[in-house]
């Protein structure tokens, strides 16, 4: 199968302004990627992106060029980014085309999301007697997880505090002053185990890649890209009911699906990114991806093991708690990061050892997980 | 199948802002905190429901809670009520 590597990599400062729209984010992370990889907008043969909330991505032909190349708009939730990458990485496969574009963007309005029943199949009641609220659903999956597994508040509070600390050493990030997990514990509650400093915030930013076919001198490979939605017994937002028994995942089905394909594992990782919307997901995505077991995060995470100095760097750039939250840019937020981290050019948060393989992860509502694989 | 209205509580949070209008409507007296979760049920599933109760800081996963169908979602409340 063609190798598909990563030519360039662009991304915007994460956060909320007043005059930037998503789209123009959008622009600023394709000519920053494009200018990255040394590649003109017209050598581009395809492209694939989009926002959940900021508009439609082949509208930025008009910024970037009107070449009249394929421009595929892709929405697919917190997988956009990842699920563009995916139509990308198979474009250069079948030979479509040797120089593709990945772009994820979104600006979201301050607060929580606020979804209508309608558009994920519910009555109207969810919505109504308030049960249509994303922080509720990570309140009560990890409220369950500590339950089974022995995760202390004091770990979610550890998670965070780690997340603000690398997100100073980010200048792309939203959130950068370092919080301690005790001014994280004690920010209030708002959704029980979960306090408003464990949250990321809904906000804006852009990312973009550019993909090609074998080349010399572009060290980055893109190993595997694979999407999954839900199969029976997962428990996801939004779900009036969930079935008895032991939960399946569809993280854990998308991350056993990118790894077979890369044909490596968890244990050939150097530098991890997992979806955190909140210090649970942190917690709970690490052993559904397959980095630990269930329970052992209490300890790995107390003895720094997911520090950037660790031996399982987890969110080195500050994830989306220190990032936020702009749903089509995360997926491809995390690839650019990895990219850097396998370029060794991470600058004050660089992984030391010069880390080889990375991983990145999302996922979202109504149970859709994006994964890749990525070597240097 | 005939589901028993009487289960466990699976898991549960307490809503502690009030969620956007629309869709989100406040009961007559205002928006409070309020409690949800999901009740285990003997047959074999998790149902999701508002859970009612005058103590949130009673709330344990585990404890035996009723559960009723009736105009908009599932209401639960602990079943020594």
């Amino acid at each position: 199968m063609t190798e598909v590597l990563i030519a360039g990599a662009g991304i915007t400062r994460f956060g909320r302004t007043e005059d930037v729209s998503g789209r123009q984010h959008a622009v600023r992370a394709v000519t920053a990627a494009l200018a990255d990889a040394g590649i003109e907008w017209s050598r581009v043969g395809a492209a694939f992106g989009g926002s959940d909330a900021a508009g439609n991505a082949d509208t930025l032909v008009a910024e970037l060029g009107l070449t009249g190349v394929p421009f595929v708009n892709v929405k697919n939730g917190c997988a956009t980014g990842g699920s563009a990458l995916v139509s990308a990485a198979n474009a250069i496969r079948s030979g479509m085309a040797d120089v593709v574009v990945a772009v994820g963007f979104d600006k979201h309005p301050r607060g929580a999301f606020d979804p209508r029943p309608a558009d994920w199949g519910l009555d109207e009641a969810y919505g109504r007697d308030g049960l249509m609220v994303t922080t509720q659903f990570f309140g009560m999956k990890i409220q369950r997880y500590m339950h089974d597994h022995g995760i202390s508040a004091r770990t979610l509070g550890l998670v965070a505090e780690k997340a603000y600390r690398n997100g100073a050493l980010n200048p792309n990030a939203w959130r950068r002053k370092a919080i301690s997990a005790d001014e994280v514990l004690a920010s209030g509650m708002v959704n029980d185990p979960l306090t408003r400093f464990m949250f990321c915030s809904p906000g804006e930013g852009a990312a973009a890649l550019v993909l090609c076919a074998p080349h010399e001198g572009v060290p980055v490979t893109l190993r595997a890209a694979e999407v999954r939605t839900r199969t029976f017994g997962t428990f996801e937002v939004f779900s009036p009911w969930v079935p008895g028994g032991e939960l399946t995942s569809v993280s854990r089905a998308a991350a056993t699906a990118v790894f077979e394909r890369a044909g490596l594992g968890p244990g050939d990782v150097d530098v991890v990114q997992v979806q955190d919307t909140e210090s649970g997901a942190e917690v709970m995505h690490l052993a559904e991806c397959g980095f630990c077991a269930d329970g052992e995060q209490e300890k790995l995470i107390a003895e720094g093991a997911t520090e950037i100095s660790g031996t399982l760097p987890v969110n080195t750039d500050g994830g989306c708690i220190a990032n936020g939250e702009p749903i089509g840019a995360s997926g491809l937020r995390q690839v650019y990061e990895v990219v850097l981290q396998l370029r060794g050019r991470a600058g004050v948060r660089q992984v030391p050892g010069g880390p080889r393989v990375g991983f990145t992860h999302v996922y979202g509502a109504p149970g859709v997980s994006a994964c890749t694989v990525l070597s240097g | 199948m005939t589901l028993s209205a009487v289960g466990e509580l699976w898991t549960w949070t307490v809503q502690r802002f009030e969620p956007k209008s629309p869709p989100y409507v406040p009961p007559p007296g205002g928006f409070a905190p309020s409690a949800v979760g999901y009740v285990e049920l003997p047959e074999g599933v998790r149902v999701a429901a508002v859970l009612d109760t005058d103590d949130l800081a009673s709330i344990r996963i585990g404890m035996p809670v009723r559960i009723e169908a009736g105009v908009g979602v599932p209401r639960a409340r602990s079943a020594d009520d």
